[in-house]
């Protein structure tokens, strides 16, 4: 099982090496070198999924760093959450494969395009799979740098260059902590393997422990986009929307909240982390939401939702609920690939990305209405699509938590923050994604449509057929324990069964190995999306050339530019290490090359000196040489 | 006989010849005051080599050595301040001064500068 | 086969020599130094072969004969973990930069001279890394200096050349003196000149104080090749002077010889002063690793800024790294070292080739004026360079990462006699030049590769009207010669094994650790 999960690794991997040597010279070639590996990873990793079955760990390594003390295995861990996981990022990667293959047709750098998602893929795959921190590090530094090239995908626009460094610094400034913290862990477990570090906390946490996670929230903030990192991801939609799908919407944004849940007994060990956790989630949830629904932008829209709906996952963690955040993360993959990959469609039909342009697409495209209909109900969580599933499993642990706790659960401050903001949040997703379905598709076009390139190609519509599926019925794995739990086993990867849970013998309470909705919760949140819905509609229906933004008011601007968190960062961060960086070289210029420069000069003063004796009378010379023999035949004499 | 005669001749002999090396202004008069300076070794070499009564003589053997070396030395010497003479047409030492640095300090200080600054020049 | 090795040595000295005598015209010379090269990488992989890895602990390959025994010299050499990843990327290096030469060479003098030089470079580079005699290391030190400078100083860039290069022999002869007198008094109070001896013997013979005075001489002697920050001044100038060859011999060689006595002599030989100076080393090398990144930060925005010395600068960053894991005084700070050693000799080795390849094709290395859109007029060479950098920066899965983090990973647990605290801070700041690092090398990436330019073969056209909506102004630029034959053959190697040894770390770690073991474990 383990060599199939190396194999779904490898695969992309060889692929994306073939396609960046060779993909110039035989572009013919690129289509087929893009999408068959993967296709062979996705039966790959749907095959271990299936074998998988429930519950239990595989796991096979080799040894990359002999280095004595904590050595570094390269080796395939899988269990439920890990052949879950890969299982839909393999699938997403092929579609988007397949969707860019027609999308990017007329793009003469498609073969390193295509190349650059087969490598993510590759290390997204390894992320996943991988059972050790180290190993896990590379894929994830792999990750961000295949990120950063795409997003700068079209260097040849200013914006572009300075989206892909800007979102590859933010993600490695929280990548710093995260290092330090897979150090910490590494060394308070005394191994680096992730089964070694679950296995070792003590029960009731450990010093170790809580200052290895803490520390790694640094970088689950910054891969995931979570307050303060949160800035680098809606300027990444700069990028091809394929790519926006692929890593920054479905997987790699994703990759923070998975890394928390694969070394879950460890946060759930360290209360502290929880509350932090928590307390990040709350504010992300809330505040991106807001943003979004300020948002002129398609993909901008998109992104802001992304960052929100992030939040869940990691405040489902932050509140105990393993299985609800993943539940969510695998729901979320399904229905907001599907969004981005219609708004490409829906950009390539409008011809421009701001949505104060469109209007009245809903004639254009069908098949995208509904689609894209189905995306957006499954993101506000209307009832019974997939979204409102996996955010009810999330306010429902956050209840658990909070109302009934009990030992072993995380603080109950976080099962309430996570549920006063996620409820909150469904209205204000509601208000947004009404918002963006009635200005899309609705009304009167606000801005005649450019010729059409034609009809769209087949190619990029089936994808969007194909993900509908899982965005309309997936939350119905979560209805039954031994579906969707006891497929992810517990959350150190041992085999679930109910059995196991009437025993007491889980890591959890078994509440929160229960993912169907709960009534107080769902009402809630239900209440509040008609609410947020109801209003932005009837704002809508008033005047339907305005936008519903409006009734933000003077916060509008603010909210559009993420409350200017940028100039903050710049303000503290960016520009001190300008100037620090021009000091450095003043110092280096003028202090440190200084005394080099100082001991030249002196050497030449000093020669300049002695020169002055040499002048030309043997005489005088001799005479020098007789006093210091004397001196010399004196001192030997005085000594003796 | 005592060993101070010779010694006292050998110092007298020295310090001529020291004086004469380091005043004299003529070529050839400094040449003459190196000989009194070698002789005056010599005396010292032959007076110890009786005062130590040493059996394979190396004092006297080296004074011989000395001799040679010295007669050498003069011809060289003489040689050279002819050719001087003919030239320059002055044995005057202190007016042979082509060796003398010109002005030496101010003059380094200008070069570093150059160097320093101007990137085309390759002085250093 | 401690034939292969002594001829390993001596063959490019005899050559280069030959050359330097023998009127041979300039073409043959050329082929003639490939052809040298060749041969001594083809015995240092016969040496890599036969090398006993489940022994990679102790010296192989040994010739120890009396050589000027009044003085008690040995002309000894040997090869174990440590130095023979450091042969074989020398070999490679050298080789690669003679079949670089074959291709346009700069300005100032025969080709013939540059060949003779660069062989006898090889050798005393070889020397040093194989010598197991401290007077004989001191003197291999001292061979490569010579052709370096003349490297420097007669095939330089005009203008600059003559000054970089005077300062980079008088700043690493004055380093070399004090090394020297360190050797001295470690011999006069030992009796021996031999490095494996006096490893073995970890500093008995020799009182605390004696250990830290000769740590001090030997340390700083070898911390100005390192170069170690403050000491570092001479290398951006020399950098930006030398000619592209003399550059990656520099960068990917030289710099190597610093590090590695410092791990072959100084810490095994004189424990009590490593443990004296450990902290300041390493807080040294912490420095100079936020410090190099953020001049290459203020040079990247500067009107001077060469793309040649901020990769000098970022040169004294990441042997900073190098520095940190051998102040650790743990194995795993030391092989960290060492690998740093080899994967900065590969990476900038490349990163040099690739600048040298840029100044080339455009006429200068000032950010400024190279103009940009590497992508679109050398689509290849953009590409490469994207990768050296990337590289550059430490991306995990090539060879710049493993050192980094072994490095970082012995920082966060020193040797037991060292204060956890301190390193603790290193740590971190290290941590934040990691940061710093990617942001200059991706700010070289956005200034050279990156820009307005349209390709020649036509724009990227695609349905994705989100940023080419806004009407970037693209300017039609002109394409510049992309990556040729010779590029291809001297860079592919350099590529290959940046992600081979990125990918499985063991293929190096294996061979250095076992050695790393028995000198700390011979010394503490």
């Amino acid at each position: 099982m383990t060599t199939a999960a190396a194999l779904a690794t490898g695969l992309p991997f060889l692929a994306a090496v073939l396609g960046l040597a060779f993909g110039r010279r035989f572009p013919a070639a690129a289509r087929a070198l893009a999408t068959l590996p993967l296709a062979a990873s996705v039966l790959l990793t749907w095959a271990v999924a299936v074998r998988h079955d429930s519950g239990g760990v595989t796991e096979h390594g080799t040894e990359l760093t002999p280095t004595g003390a904590l050595d570094i295995t390269l080796s395939m861990r899988v269990d439920g959450l890990s052949a879950i996981v890969a299982a839909l990022v393999a699938t997403v990667a092929l579609l988007v494969q397949v969707y860019s293959a027609a999308y990017m047709r007329k793009d003469p750098r498609y073969s390193s395009y295509a190349a650059l998602i087969s490598l993510f893929s590759a290390a997204m795959l390894l992320v996943v799979y991988t059972g050790d921190l180290i190993v896990l590090l590379v894929g994830w530094e792999v990750m961000g740098v295949c990120s950063y090239f795409l997003i700068g995908h079209y260097w040849e626009t200013e914006v572009a260059r300075a989206a892909a460094v800007k979102a590859f610094l933010v993600t490695k400034l929280g990548d710093v902590p995260f290092l330090i913290g897979v150090l910490v862990l590494g060394v308070g477990a005394g191994s680096f393997r992730i089964g070694a570090i679950v296995d070792g906390v003590p029960p009731g946490g450990a010093g170790w422990a809580t200052a290895g996670t803490l520390l790694m929230l640094g970088g689950v903030a910054g891969k995931s986009a979570q307050v303060p990192l949160q800035t680098w991801l809606p300027d990444a939609m700069t990028g091809p929307t394929p790519v926006s799908a692929l890593i920054h919407a479905a997987t790699m944004v994703a990759a923070g909240a998975y890394v928390v849940a694969r070394l879950y007994p460890v946060f759930l060990a360290s209360d502290a982390t929880l509350v932090v956790l928590a307390v990040m989630a709350a504010l992300t949830m809330v505040s991106s939401a807001l943003f979004a629904f300020a948002q002129d932008d398609l993909k901008r829209v998109l992104a802001w939702s992304t960052v929100s709906q992030l939040a869940y996952m990691t405040g489902g963690l932050a509140a105990g609920g393993r299985d609800a955040a993943v539940f969510h993360l695998l729901t979320h993959g399904a229905f907001k690939a599907l969004l981005f990959l219609a708004a490409g469609v829906v950009i390539h039909l409008a011809g421009t990305g701001r949505i104060s342009d469109m209007g009245g697409l809903r004639r254009r495209e069908p098949l995208v209405f509904w689609t894209m209909t189905a995306g957006l109900g499954a993101l506000v969580g209307v009832p019974p699509l997939s979204g409102f599933f996996s955010k009810e499993a999330v306010l429902g642990a956050a209840e658990h938590t909070a109302i009934d706790g009990g030992a072993g659960a995380p603080p109950a401050v976080t099962g309430w923050l996570v549920i006063v903001a996620g409820v909150l949040t469904a209205g204000l997703t509601a208000a947004y994604a009404t918002r963006l379905w009635l200005r899309v598709f609705f009304g009167e076009a606000r801005k005649p449509a450019p010729e059409p390139h034609g009809p769209t190609p087949v190619l990029m519509l089936w994808p969007l057929a194909v993900l509908t599926v899982p965005t309309v019925l997936l939350g119905v794995i979560g209805l039954n324990e031994s579906w969707l739990p006891a497929w992810l086993g517990d959350a150190d990867g041992r085999a679930y069964g109910s059995a196991d849970a009437a025993n007491g013998l889980l890591l959890q309470a078994p509440a929160y190995y229960d993912l169907a909705p709960r009534l107080g919760t769902s009402l809630a949140a239900v209440a509040l999306l008609a609410l947020g819905a109801g209003a932005v509609y009837a704002l809508w229906r008033r005047d339907p050339a305005a936008d519903p933004a409006r009734v933000l008011g003077r916060l509008r601007g603010p909210a559009e530019r993420g409350f200017d968190v940028d100039r903050l960062y710049d303000a503290v961060v960016v520009r001190p290490v300008w100037l620090a960086a021009r000091a450095t070289r003043f110092v280096d210029r003028v202090v440190i090359d200084g005394y080099v420069h100082a001991a030249a000069q002196g050497t030449w003063l000093a020669g300049g000196g002695v020169r002055r004796s040499q002048n030309g009378n043997v005489q005088v010379y001799l005479a020098g040489v007789l006093a210091g023999f004397v001196v010399l035949a004196v001192t030997v004499a005085v000594r003796a | 006989m005592h060993l101070v005669y010779p010694l006292v001749l050998a110092v007298l002999l020295f310090g001529i010849g020291l004086y004469g090396v380091l005043a004299r202004r003529n070529a050839v008069l400094v040449l003459m005051s190196v000989e009194l300076m070698l002789n005056a070794v010599n005396v010292n070499l032959v007076a110890f080599d009786m005062w130590l009564r040493d059996t394979l003589h190396a004092g006297q053997a080296l004074t011989l050595f000395v001799i040679t070396i010295a007669a050498a030395e003069i011809g060289l010497g003489l040689a050279i301040v002819l050719m001087i003479f003919r030239n320059r047409a002055t044995s005057d030492v202190s007016a042979l001064r082509d060796l003398a640095e010109p002005g030496a300090v101010p003059r380094a200080r200008r070069r570093l500068r150059t160097a320093r600054t101007r990137p085309g020049s390759e002085a250093a | 086969m401690s034939v292969v090795l002594i001829v390993a040595i001596v063959l490019p000295l005899i050559a280069g020599s030959a050359l330097i005598a023998f009127p041979v015209d300039d073409r043959r010379a050329r082929y003639a130094g490939v052809a040298v090269t060749g041969a001594v990488l083809g015995l240092t992989v016969v040496l890599a072969g036969a090398f006993d890895r489940d022994d990679a602990r102790t010296m192989q390959f040994e010739t120890d004969r009396a050589w000027a025994s009044s003085l008690g010299l040995r002309f000894h050499l040997g090869v174990d973990g440590i130095s023979l990843p450091l042969i074989v990327l020398t070999a490679l290096l050298t080789f690669l930069v003679a079949v670089h030469s074959l291709g346009k060479l700069p300005d100032g003098g025969s080709a013939r001279a540059y060949v003779a030089l660069v062989l006898v470079l090889e050798a005393g580079v070889l020397g040093t890394f194989a010598a197991l005699d401290l007077i004989l290391f001191f003197l291999a030190f001292e061979v490569v200096l010579v052709p370096m400078y003349f490297l420097i100083a007669r095939w330089g860039t005009p203008g600059e050349r003559g000054p970089a290069a005077f300062k980079f022999i008088l700043y690493t002869l004055l380093g070399s003196a004090l090394m020297l007198l360190g050797f001295l008094l470690v011999q006069a109070h030992t009796g021996t000149f031999d490095i494996t001896e006096l490893a073995a013997r970890g500093g008995d013979g020799m009182s605390r104080g004696v250990q830290i005075t000769a740590f001090l001489a030997i340390g700083l002697g070898l911390a100005v090749k390192v170069p170690m920050w403050p000491l570092h001044t001479w290398l951006p100038d020399a950098h930006t002077a030398a000619p592209t060859g003399g550059s990656v011999l520099l960068a990917g060689v030289l710099l190597k010889m610093g590090t590695y006595g410092l791990v072959r002599i100084a810490v095994p030989a004189l424990p009590q002063g490593a443990e004296e100076f450990a902290p300041y080393l390493g807080a040294f090398g912490a420095v100079g690793i936020v410090y190099g990144s953020l001049v290459c930060l203020a040079l990247l925005r500067s009107p001077d800024g060469d793309l040649k010395r901020i990769i000098a600068y970022s040169s004294v960053g990441h042997m900073g790294f190098a520095l940190l894991g051998i102040a650790t005084l743990t194995a795993q700070g030391i092989n960290g070292a060492l690998f740093v050693n080899i994967g900065h000799g590969l990476i900038t080795g490349l990163l040099f080739f690739l600048a040298g390849a840029v100044k080339e094709r455009s006429g200068t290395a000032l950010l400024g004026r190279i103009g940009g859109s590497l992508y679109a007029r050398a689509p290849r060479l953009g590409g490469l360079l994207a990768f050296a950098a990337v590289a550059g920066l430490g991306l995990p899965g090539l060879a710049g990462f493993w050192g980094e983090l072994l490095a970082m990973y012995g920082a966060y647990h020193p040797a037991d006699e060292l204060s956890r605290g301190l390193f603790l801070v290193l740590l971190v700041a290290a941590a934040l030049g990691t940061v710093l690092t990617a942001a200059y090398m991706l700010g070289i990436v956005r200034a050279v590769c990156g820009g307005p330019g349209l390709a020649a073969s036509g724009t990227s056209e695609t349905d994705d009207v989100g940023p080419m909506a806004e009407g970037a102004p693209l300017v039609r630029v002109d394409p510049l010669p992309d990556v040729g034959r010779v590029d291809v053959v001297a860079w592919a190697p350099l590529v290959a094994f940046t992600v081979v040894l990125g990918l499985w770390p063991a293929t190096l770690l294996a061979v250095t650790d076992p050695a790393v073991r028995a000198l700390l474990g011979g010394g503490a």
